[in-house]
């Protein structure tokens, strides 16, 4: 209805609220900081505040891919698989004696040719992008299996500079991982190219007709998911110091892109942010270190993660239905 | 005089302070068409909401056949015999005609469903209101009209007693609405009440036994259809008189904006011809889902035709290319914005510049400057918005389609093809766009107008290219026919 409201009343408290952006989210974080405060004095600790962030920054830069490449109408499934394949390439180079900035280089660009292929199948084959990259996963869990031959793969003290060092007293994941947030978050605001991807989100048909070059923006997103892919293989070596079966895989894919969901971006494309996935990634992160300094049997871990994971995606959505 | 079936008694509602309808009354009887008329946002689609339950008034009351309604809800409306036919189609797509009709209501035996039983109830209710369908066709096959209709066979069968129309002949050729206009005539004399909402006013006075004028929540006035006519009517809805006359066009330029040659495309098209001066406004008529609605996906460069050429300003066009169809100069404006026109999410300001920018090969979004560049188009296209910048979705109709005309004309074409330019818009904002339309012409642009209504290409085109079965079969200076003529060319009568 488009009926002209002469005064505007003063909108009632709950309005103000739900105006605030990912408020329930905020609330839900909040919620479980004051808990975790109460229960250990562990968490408050910086030694553990900063263990939480190096541990996040890993996927907060898959996120970060993702996200754009979502809001683009796009998935890509395979990214934890590609940090699997770029992990086991990367410690067996390293372990072999190649240089550190060869071995990481040439790992990166095995994650963009991977990124591209997901973007060559999903575009041109029309294969809708959940299978495509599903397939691809799975397919490459098994690469990165075969790469290093099911063994623990050491790196020894490769890496260690970007995996363990400090800068100004923070860790160096952390100032990756944030320069990756912030770059996103510009591109997808203030650049052609990010708003061509919540065009093609919001309707594919309608970013075509208006000039939006759809299958090269397409290629370029998947093979920027697979950069970063590589890119957070990379940090994921650098903090472990070893590739080992099961290290990145589905199970890394699966926590970012419960991050990014939970953070509000659309699966069926055209809405998102960066700032609901930061906190997205946050509040996964805080509640594994929660649990784990609360010493909860592992079973309950699950539990409890399933349990936030559904609060958190619920509280999203009834803050954007009342906003309509 | 019959007993009203449905009476609305002082009804109101308002949303966050905005009133929407203030004391709206009306009754609706058996066995007549009462038509719901006003421009868009005058509350016809809350009063409409009321009515089938979804909304409840703030003030007022409902009676079902004496009985007073408090809070009712879609499905109580439902069970005391008020139905809805939605604007938008709401069918299972793939499912069968009967399986459509009996949603929700199969006869079975146990837990199997007895498919004779469905498809002979199914017969029974299209017979029933002369609706000549094949119960075993799938939805998503028929045409909108017949689609329209399978809705309505449901809603009857169900035992509708109150049957709203929500524009059933919106987006529909002359000869689609017809049958709907017919099927409307049938539920009269079956004695259903039928609220019927529609935008074209000559269709309303031909059909409606009453009518209601709503206008910024109120009713500006009711009585029957025989004590208004059409300037009446728009005085009404509106406010004030609505002028829309064909202006004097300075003589048309010789040269060619737009040529089209052998057009081919499948069984729409064959070897289609057209020439469009500079300055010319063209029209080309035909039955809906007829050959001009295919001439948005060639010319756009959406789809690849058979064969033939197309010129803009004497530069051929390679075909189905989207890129090479921008460069040249030609823009395309589709008559369905909400698939092939707006992007719902994005804000009225990046819709319209969403072309422009692409054009311009900009890089960077500088969103200040964007508003800047926007204000200028929004200003001379009229579009108005209640908040400053908000999501395109969140418009009127009219003012969406305004977007649109501003995201594509706004763009300095050379050559442009309109494909049915105010569909779904009201009086008033009609008034407006045609105006534009006009302006566009007098700037010297090769207009091509793809159109499925009469009226619209009487009002804006110099000339008209009659199609049917994907051939031209008549051409005539608009200025030399009249009206009913031309409706008789595109049915295929003789003049």
């Amino acid at each position: 209805m488009t009926s002209t409201a002469v005064t505007k009343p003063a909108p009632p408290r709950s309005a103000r609220l739900r105006s605030v952006p990912h408020a329930g989210l905020l609330l839900v974080l909040a919620a479980i900081i004051v808990f975790a405060s109460t229960q250990t004095d562990a968490f408050l600790n910086s030694n553990n505040l900063l263990n939480v962030m190096r541990q996040v920054s890993v996927v907060a830069v898959i996120a970060a891919g993702l996200t754009l490449l979502m809001v683009a109408g796009g998935m890509d499934f395979s990214m934890g698989g590609n940090v699997a394949v770029t992990t086991a390439v990367a410690a067996q180079m390293l372990s072999h004696g190649y240089p550190a900035a060869l071995t990481v280089a040439v790992s990166i660009g095995l994650s963009v040719a991977i990124g591209l292929v997901n973007g060559v199948v999903v575009t041109f084959t029309r294969v809708a992008p959940f299978v495509a990259t599903l397939a691809t996963a799975t397919l490459l869990d098994g690469v990165a299996l075969l790469v290093i031959n099911g063994m623990s793969i050491s790196i020894d003290e490769h890496l260690s500079t970007l995996g363990n060092g400090r800068t100004l007293g923070l860790p160096n994941l952390i100032f990756v991982a944030a320069l990756v947030l912030a770059v996103t978050a510009f591109v997808m605001r203030y650049t052609t190219f990010g708003r061509d991807a919540f065009a093609i989100g919001g309707n594919e048909d309608v970013a075509r007709l208006s000039g939006i070059n759809v299958v090269r923006d397409k290629l370029v997103l998947y093979g920027l998911a697979g950069a970063l892919s590589g890119l957070a293989g990379i940090m994921l070596l650098s903090r472990l110091a070893a590739s080992s079966p099961g290290t990145g895989g589905l199970q890394l894919q699966l926590t970012a892109v419960a991050a990014v969901v939970i953070g509000g971006t659309s699966l069926a494309g055209g809405r998102g942010t960066i700032g609901g996935t930061i906190l997205g990634v946050l509040l996964l992160g805080v509640v594994a270190n929660v649990l784990n300094l609360l010493q909860i049997s592992s079973y309950y871990q699950q539990i409890a993660v399933g349990a936030v994971l559904l609060i958190a995606a619920i509280s999203n959505l009834l803050q954007s239905r009342g906003k309509h | 005089m019959n007993t009203p079936v449905l009476r609305v008694l002082g009804v109101s509602k308002s949303f966050g302070g905005a009133a929407a309808l203030s004391d709206v009354s009306a009754d609706f009887h058996p066995g007549e068409v009462h038509a719901l008329m006003g421009m868009n946002g005058a509350g016809k689609s809350t009063l409409v909401q009321i009515l089938s339950g979804a909304l409840n008034p703030d003030g007022g009351r409902l009676e079902v056949a004496g009985h007073a309604q408090n809070h009712l809800t879609p499905r109580q409306a439902r069970r005391v015999g008020i139905s809805t036919v939605p604007q938008r189609r709401e069918l299972v797509m793939s499912l069968t005609v009967a399986e459509n009709i009996l949603l929700g209501d199969l006869p079975t035996s146990g837990p199997a469903v007895r498919w004779k039983a469905v498809r002979e109830a199914a017969r029974a209710a299209l017979a029933g209101l002369g609706i000549a369908i094949d119960a075993d066709a799938i939805a998503g096959d028929l045409t909108v009209a017949e689609q329209t209709m399978v809705e309505v066979a449901r809603e009857v069968r169900r035992g509708g007693r109150v049957l709203i129309l929500d524009e059933p002949t919106a987006c529909l050729g002359p000869e689609a609405a017809g049958q709907i206009r017919e099927l409307v005539v049938r539920l009269r004399e079956s004695g259903v009440a039928i609220v019927f909402i529609s935008h074209h006013i000559s269709e309303v006075l031909r059909l409606a036994d009453r009518i209601t004028v709503l206008r910024d929540g109120r009713v500006t006035w009711t009585g029957l259809a025989k004590e208004t006519d059409e300037a009446g009517l728009v005085r009404d809805m509106v406010g004030r008189d609505v002028v829309s006359r064909r202006p004097e066009r300075p003589a048309r330029s010789p040269e060619i904006g737009l040529s089209i040659r052998r057009l081919g495309d499948g069984r729409f098209l064959d070897g289609f011809d057209i020439d469009v001066r500079r300055g010319e406004i063209v029209a080309v008529l035909g039955p809906a889902g007829d050959a001009q609605s295919r001439l948005f996906d060639l010319l756009s460069g959406r789809r690849r035709p058979d064969g033939g050429t197309v010129t803009v300003a004497g530069k051929p066009i390679r075909p189905g290319r989207i890129a090479h169809s921008l460069a040249g100069g030609l823009r395309c404006v589709t008559g369905d914005r909400r698939r092939l026109g707006l992007i719902p999410g994005l804000t009225v300001d990046e819709n319209i510049l969403l072309a422009q920018d692409r054009l311009d090969r900009r890089r960077m979004h500088n969103w200040r400057l964007l508003t800047r560049r926007a204000a200028p188009l929004r200003a001379g296209y009229r579009v108005v918005s209640l908040a400053e910048n908000p999501p395109v979705e969140q418009l009127s109709g009219g003012n969406q389609q305004k977007v649109l005309l501003a995201k594509w004309l706004g763009t300095g074409p050379a050559a442009v093809l309109l494909e049915d330019p105010t569909n779904g818009v009201d009086v008033a904002a009609m008034a407006e766009i045609h105006g534009l339309v006009d302006e566009l012409a007098g700037r010297g642009v090769a207009v091509l107008l793809a159109s499925s209504s009469a009226e619209e290409v009487m009002r804006l085109a110099d000339r008209v290219v009659v199609v049917r079965d994907g051939r031209r079969v008549a051409e005539y200076d608009v200025d030399l026919i009249t009206r009913d003529e031309l409706v008789a060319a595109t049915l295929g009568g003789a003049l």
